[in-house]
């Protein structure tokens, strides 16, 4: 035991002194979760996402990293969040065409179902009793992350517990318009693209544009807006009630 | 190296959005100012670059990957909200599902009634 921690704790060391190690185990779980929800036939209630988050979570559990030192150095990574929300812009202008057709229909839904968005899970946490702290986390549910994280912090809200809410609801996003336009009989790629990102922000978005870059498209314009919207809205609405 | 410019551009207009975010006080993220940006910038010019269109391409499918770091806090947290998980999770779910189904009715009732009266325009 001893001779084997000889050589490992300087090559842990070494490793946790930068990011590349957390940048590399977030690299693998990653691609190991792609392969992984291929091979399992692209399940809707388990996103590669979920996998990934899975995976991490037992590594940087199971090998004493902790969660504090993974972040940090995973910080490397999740900065691209940043430009990459950005980039949603262009699948934004490259299908403009079809937004102009649909803006009235968007303009109206808009603001009614963003609000919903948050409104239905906020008012059964509060009919259940729920703290403070877990309606300011809930509240931006349905909010791009970037964005999410900046309203829960405004709110007074877990940042963490705000991811979570964000992860099951994008999942779940997924799944609800799935079942719902197969019972509803809806097959319009806009409606349902715009649904996936007004509701279940990035995830559902992910899942738009495996359907197709139309749905994709319309899935970023639905989840700015509701970013955009929401960010606006909620603090102030927030303000009002508390 | 196509992509490095357009990633370049990305930036900036990351950098810019954060700028007009901080200058005008606003609560929305500096990526989303700068995504309206971006797109309005695209209009304007009324064409995109390859090199804009592979860099967003090659972001926009590591999204997920992106994520996934602040996804990992959850399973560090979630002994201290113990006491509420059931309240999380019937909010979560009925909301979500109740959301889910009053947009997907309100955009296809509104869009639906856009098409029959096109011919009115």
């Amino acid at each position: 035991m001893t001779e084997r921690s000889d050589w490992l704790s300087p090559v842990m060391e070494v490793w946790l002194s930068g990011p590349m190690l957390s940048i590399g185990l977030t690299l693998a779980a990653f691609i190991a979760a792609q392969w992984l929800f291929a091979k399992l036939r692209r399940p809707l209630w388990m996103p590669p996402v979920l996998i990934a988050a899975v995976i991490l979570a037992v590594i940087v559990w199971g090998s004493g990293i902790g969660f504090h030192q993974y972040e940090q150095g995973a910080r490397w990574l999740t900065v691209l969040l940043g430009p990459a929300t950005v980039a949603l812009g262009v699948p934004l202008y490259q299908q403009m065409h079809h937004i102009r057709a649909l803006w009235r229909p968007i303009l109206f839904t808009l603001p009614i179902a963003a609000t919903l968005a948050a409104g239905y899970a906020l008012g059964i946490a509060w009919l259940m009793g729920a703290s403070p702290l877990v309606m300011a986390s809930l509240a931006p549910k349905s909010v791009t992350a970037p964005i999410a994280m900046g309203i829960a912090n405004q709110l007074g809200g877990s940042v963490s517990l705000t991811l979570g809410g964000l992860l099951v609801t994008g999942v779940l996003a997924s799944l609800f318009v799935e079942w719902l336009t197969r019972w509803l009989n809806i097959t319009d790629e806009r409606i349902i693209g715009f649904t996936l990102g007004l509701n279940g922000h990035a995830i559902a978005t992910a899942r738009a544009f495996e359907i197709s870059p139309l749905a994709g498209a319309f899935s970023s314009l639905g989840m700015g807006l509701t970013g955009v919207f929401t960010a606006l809205f909620l603090p102030l609405a927030f303000m009002l009630v508390s | 190296m196509g992509w490095l410019w357009g990633f370049f551009i990305l930036v900036l207009f990351f950098l810019l959005g954060e700028a007009i975010r901080v200058v005008a006080g606003l609560p929305v993220s500096g990526g989303v100012i700068g995504m309206v940006l971006v797109t309005l910038k695209l209009m304007i010019r009324g064409d995109i670059t390859d090199s804009l269109a592979s860099a967003s391409q090659g972001l926009i499918s590591v999204l997920v990957l992106l994520i996934t770091p602040g996804v990992v806090g959850v399973f560090f947290i979630a002994d201290q909200f113990a006491g509420e998980w059931w309240i999380l999770a019937v909010a979560l779910v009925v909301g979500t599902f109740l959301s889910v189904a009053t947009t997907l009715w309100l955009m296809n009732t509104v869009a639906g009634a856009e098409k029959e009266g096109a011919g009115h325009d």
